[in-house]
């Protein structure tokens, strides 16, 4: 599903190189749910975004879905995204001026949908993680369980083949953080949805199909 | 997406009412510049309506103590026709104070079939005033020697007057007056003529009726216009200046032209203008500041949400978009508002001008307000679009 080949990433200035990811190659298959581990600062969230095509490397190949990724420019890049890929940040990033149901329905924006198709999603989505209950609330008004689980709401509304979540457990307590990992164990084992997630957490790790640890860029595991 | 542009805004009216409040208010200035520009225009435009060049204005203080009417009226014609022999003159005239370009104003009241017409310029002048003004009589006749004896009074009005008063009518024969005044003060209309812009380019003709000169008029007139031949030069009008002091001994005369006059009028009517475009100005500049100051802001304030729908499937390009989208939509609702406070502007006919003119100053003014907003949002828009989802998702 998704293919990375001798990925490398260099961060420059005007006096100083860094080493993000040195030669990471990867395979991850259809229906796969993946962990990375590693130190704060080993390239994690850098892996994440080159593998959601936020950020492009310094050198190697991506292949998602046996399609290749370079040269696509920014609006196949964003369409692209839209169709294949769905994220979970570690902040939610939920727009604080929007309705629950106006935040989920986000993705589907930027795809040719009617109002009433969005809407629809939307509702089935918030239903899938629990808050069919809190479509008119405000993102201020909810738990911080309960907006990473709307989070995760707009991830899978577009029914992405992929979700790369960065973090999802880390601003939460572990009862939270149990939730919000069943929702996404569900998701893989019901849906099939692939899932690419970065962790600290151990517990998290092991409950996926395959871990992967990082340090200093490189894969050691 | 509109849709979810109104929501986004109507979720945060609180931040976007001073935005709106500030568009609304230049909206209003501008509205008021354009008013006023367009104004002076469509009267620039407006031909003049009679010749000022070549036309002297000899003002006089009437100092002549006779008090019976045949000798002052014998005193000014023979003054008039030893002005007239003069080689350089073509013709002469004796008008009321409000000759064209003079500051001073003779307003009255007409009234037909009922219907009170208030602010008309009355204007008296003799025979003489189309030859020297070159002002054109569109339908009937100037007034003549047969008008010395009358049932009604004799008078000429203007095109303006005319087309309010009559429209499409004749206005020839028809009487202006209330019934209740006696047969000689009720005014019979004997010819129209052009509209003269007296109060120079920039300003309308107005409503006007000439009454005759006749011979009770010379107690209080005091101006005289002259129309020179191209041959007239300094020389000779010090000695037109001398030929009038020596008549009229102990009078003061002053003789000016009148394209200085007008010269002098226009000064006076764009000074206003000015001042109001260049405050209008300076408002501009603080607005456009301010908007860009608050867009660039915001830009700043909402890199999360940016970098959240690049992720989730945005371009640069349509987040771009919905940026200067967001300000074209608050600068919308301000115009709608600020269009609704200037459109009363010709529904309650305020400062008597034309619908026409409010209606090309509130479209001048919205599209003024557009393109400004648009100007301001487009290089934050920009901006925006060149923010990396990589490095915005991660500060947060």
């Amino acid at each position: 599903m998704i293919r990375l080949q001798n990925i490398e990433k260099v961060y420059r200035t005007d006096t100083v190189e860094t080493l993000a990811l040195n030669s990471v190659s990867l395979d991850i298959a259809k229906g796969e749910f993946l962990s990375i581990m590693g130190p704060s600062g080993c390239g994690k969230s850098t892996l994440l975004n080159i593998m959601g095509l936020l950020d492009a490397p310094s050198k190697g190949q991506i292949r998602i879905d046996d399609q290749k990724t370079e040269g696509m420019n920014d609006k196949q890049l964003a369409a692209f995204r839209n169709k294949k890929l769905g994220f979970i940040f570690q902040s939610y990033h939920l727009i604080n001026d929007l309705q629950v149901l106006d935040n989920v329905e986000l993705p589907l924006l930027y795809r040719d949908t009617t109002a009433k198709q969005r809407r629809e999603l939307a509702a089935e989505a918030l239903e899938k993680v629990g808050l069919a209950n809190r479509l008119k609330h405000f993102p201020t008004q909810l738990s911080g369980g309960q907006r990473q689980r709307v989070a995760i709401a707009r991830a899978i509304v577009g029914k992405p083949e992929i979700i790369l979540a960065d973090e999802p457990t880390g601003n939460l307590d572990s009862a939270m953080g149990n939730e919000i990992m069943e929702i996404l164990l569900n998701l893989n084992r019901n849906d099939g949805t692939t899932i690419v997630m970065v962790t600290h957490d151990e517990n998290m790790a092991h409950k996926t199909h395959r871990l992967v640890r990082l340090f200093d860029g490189a894969q050691v595991q | 997406m509109f849709k979810h542009l109104f929501k986004l805004i109507w979720n945060k009216k609180k931040q976007n009412f001073l935005l709106i409040s500030e568009m609304l208010i230049s909206f209003m200035v501008i509205f008021a510049v354009f008013t006023l520009v367009v104004y002076y225009y469509s009267n620039y435009k407006n031909a003049m309506g009679f010749d000022y060049d070549k036309v002297w204005v000899i003002n006089y203080s009437n100092s002549v103590k006779s008090t019976r009417a045949d000798s002052l009226s014998l005193f000014y014609e023979t003054l008039k026709q030893t002005i007239k022999s003069m080689p350089q003159i073509e013709d002469a005239s004796f008008v009321s104070s409000n000759s064209p370009f003079s500051f001073n104003q003779s307003n009255g009241g007409v009234e037909y079939k009922k219907r009170h017409l208030n602010s008309v310029d009355f204007f008296t002048a003799d025979n003489d005033y189309p030859n020297v003004v070159k002002v054109k009589v569109l339908e009937g006749r100037w007034f003549g020697k047969q008008d010395i004896v009358y049932k009604n009074k004799p008078v000429v009005i203007n095109q303006s007057l005319k087309e309010e008063v009559f429209g499409k009518e004749s206005a020839i024969g028809k009487i202006l007056g209330n019934e209740k005044d006696k047969e000689a003060d009720k005014m019979r209309i004997i010819g129209v003529v052009a509209d003269m812009k007296i109060r120079g380019d920039y300003k309308p003709a107005g409503l006007g009726l000439y009454n005759r000169l006749d011979t009770g008029s010379f107690k209080w007139i005091g101006t005289i216009l002259v129309k020179v031949r191209p041959t007239a030069d300094a020389a000779f009008e010090s000695r037109l200046y001398k030929t009038v002091s020596n008549a009229m001994k102990e009078s003061n005369v002053e003789i000016e032209h009148l394209d200085n006059k007008l010269k002098k009028i226009n000064q006076v009517s764009i000074v206003p203008a000015i001042i109001l475009l260049v405050v209008a100005t300076f408002l501009i500049i603080n607005v456009a500041l301010g908007l860009f100051g608050v867009l660039w802001y915001n830009i700043n304030k909402r890199r999360s949400e940016i970098g959240l729908r690049r992720a989730i499937g945005a371009t640069g390009k349509s987040v771009s978009w919905q940026l200067v989208s967001e300000s074209l939509i608050l600068a919308t609702i301000s115009l709608v508002v600020g269009s609704f406070f200037a459109v009363q502007f010709p529904l309650m006919n305020v400062f008597d001008m034309p619908a026409t003119v409010y209606i090309m100053a509130i479209l001048l003014s919205v599209v003024f307000i557009y393109a400004l907003v648009l100007l301001c949002s487009l290089y934050p828009g920009k901006q925006a679009a060149a923010i990396y989802p990589a490095v915005a998702l991660h500060e947060e």
